[in-house]
């Protein structure tokens, strides 16, 4: 019983570092530019398919398409900020959410017909099935890899932002944009940045969940849910926030996994809204 | 250095500018006064960038600005600050300059930190430096904002009211920190003050503005007695 909760907890922490990876994105993107966008998981969906394609196509590991795949996310986030996103965010609060919305479904569209809607997965290699115990707890390595990768992320993503000129830029430009201008900041520049790492991060989150379970094209819409619940339990545009809004996202699941599996997503979604009727700003804030 | 050519603005029926025209030149500390509603703090807006006008053109060292958006105008020495301040609320004291010195000064790495300490040593924030300026009070919050208007090293500083709603002491202070800071950089000034105690002992124009049109201008003194001025004062007297 005690050995079954210890377990419950330790992957849900590993589960949550994974939420708070897809999550961070949609954290930066909304505390820096007020965008919330609703393509985000489908975004992420998208590097999936990019991995496997290049993964297949190119005879490689999937990890080794990383180093090809996130410049591209990066360029296809700047790319959507200046087309598209900066228009949507001149257009009222809710412009971006239909602008986005109707990306999302122009995306699942667009996989279907390209990759149709079988689901897929992401051929990790022998690290897949790898694990290792302690005591009496087995883990996976790619669960406790996704869940270090997600921590450096954020690490780094932190420290951009709190140590570094471009971070203070970016950090002014989220907390007032006329008074930005007013100090000379280039504000579409810092925007385009903003939006390339919030695609990048998304599209590795993606590639980590195509490697540890099957996605098909619409799996963005549920990929979404789990990342915006994470955002909003921690505490909007806080990152460490958002780590544990997806840690405590985690544990529940699993733990009410251990009572019921059916239950489990259901519970989360209760927390969610538990949360947001409590301390509708989260729990870091 | 600053040239308004005939600029209009209004905000449905209300006129805040009426073919206005003025002319800054170099190093010079103009004062605006006028009552509630005259277009002082539009002006400003148009001036900074902040405000687009309806018609008519503004140009800073020669060269056409009316097209550039408050950023790049700002990279080009006009600094200004709010009347209410606005400081990036969860960054530091120290942070704000930063930000200020590297974007708007475009002094990088080493040069904007210097810049910055700088700044805060004169502003008298050195002690505050790593405090968020979320947690500050208002004279405090007066002075980062002077204070973030200096670190982008401007040619041009436009003040807002920083003097209102402080104590005689906590102006005098302002007044010298300004005073100081034009005496080494040589920079323009144009301050709009309610508090006419404050301007008097550092401008040497005075302009009074009144829907949206100079209706005085001139050494401040002289503009303080005409006719036309003491009248949109209703009676009370400016000084």
């Amino acid at each position: 019983m005690i050995m079954g909760l210890v377990t419950g907890i330790v992957q849900g922490v590993l589960l949550g570092g994974a939420y708070a990876l897809i999550a961070c994105g949609l954290s930066l993107a909304f505390g820096v530019m007020r965008l919330v966008n609703i393509a985000h998981g489908d975004l992420a969906v998208c590097g999936a398919y990019l991995a496997l394609v290049l993964a297949t196509g190119l005879g490689v590991p999937v990890a080794v398409t990383l180093p090809l795949i996130l410049p591209i996310a990066f360029a296809a986030g700047v790319l959507l900020q200046l087309v598209l996103f900066q228009r949507a965010l001149r257009g009222g609060v809710l412009a971006p959410v239909l602008v986005t919305f109707g990306l999302s479904v122009m995306i699942q569209n667009l996989l279907v017909t390209g990759a149709s809607a079988d689901p897929r997965s992401l051929d990790g290699g022998r690290l897949a099935m790898a694990g290792f115990t302690i005591g009496d707890l087995t883990l996976s390595w790619l669960r406790v890899i996704g869940f270090l990768l997600a921590v450096a992320v954020l690490g780094t993503l932190h420290l951009l932002l709190r140590r570094t000129a471009f971070g203070r830029r970016i950090r002014a430009t989220a907390d007032d944009l006329e008074t930005a201008r007013l100090v000379g900041i280039r504000v579409r520049p810092v925007f385009a940045c903003v939006a390339g790492i919030a695609v990048a991060t998304a599209v590795l989150a993606g590639v980590y969940i195509g490697l540890t379970a099957t996605f098909d094209p619409y799996a963005g819409g549920l990929t979404l849910i789990f990342a915006f619940e994470a955002v909003v339990v921690g505490g909007l545009g806080s990152l460490w926030g958002t780590l544990l809004g997806g840690i405590v996202l985690g544990v529940t699941q699993q733990l009410v996994g251990l009572w019921d599996v059916r239950f489990a997503v259901l519970a989360v979604h209760v927390l969610f809204f538990t949360v947001l009727v409590v301390r509708p700003r989260g729990l870091l804030s | 250095m600053l040239e308004l050519d005939r600029i209009t603005k209004r905000f449905g029926r209300v006129t805040v500018a009426d073919s206005l025209s003025l002319a800054v030149r170099p190093g010079e500390a103009v004062g605006v006064v006028g009552p509630n509603g005259a277009g002082k703090t539009s002006l400003f807006g148009i001036i900074s960038g902040d405000l687009a006008p309806d018609a008519g053109e503004v140009r800073f060292d020669g060269r056409p600005v009316t097209r550039l958006d408050a950023s790049a105008r700002c990279r080009l020495g006009i600094g200004r600050t709010y009347q209410v301040p606005r400081p990036f609320e969860g960054m530091t004291v120290l942070e704000n300059l930063l930000v200020a010195a590297e974007q708007g000064a475009g002094a990088r790495g080493r040069a904007g930190l210097s810049l910055a300490i700088r700044v805060l040593a004169e502003t008298g924030l050195t002690e505050l430096a790593d405090r968020p300026a979320e947690r500050l009070g208002l004279l405090h919050r007066k002075r980062l904002e002077l204070a973030r208007a200096l670190s982008t090293r401007p040619k041009l500083l436009l003040l807002d009211e920083v003097a209102g709603g402080l104590t005689d002491p906590e102006v005098t202070e302002l007044v010298e920190i300004i005073a100081t800071a034009r005496a080494r950089d040589g920079l323009a000034v144009i301050w709009i003050e309610h508090v006419v105690r404050a301007l008097t002992g550092t401008v040497d124009r005075l302009l009074c503005l009144a829907a949206g049109r100079i209706i005085g201008d001139g050494r401040p003194e002289e503009v303080l007695a005409a006719p036309a001025v003491r009248e949109v004062f209703l009676g009370t007297d400016p000084r």
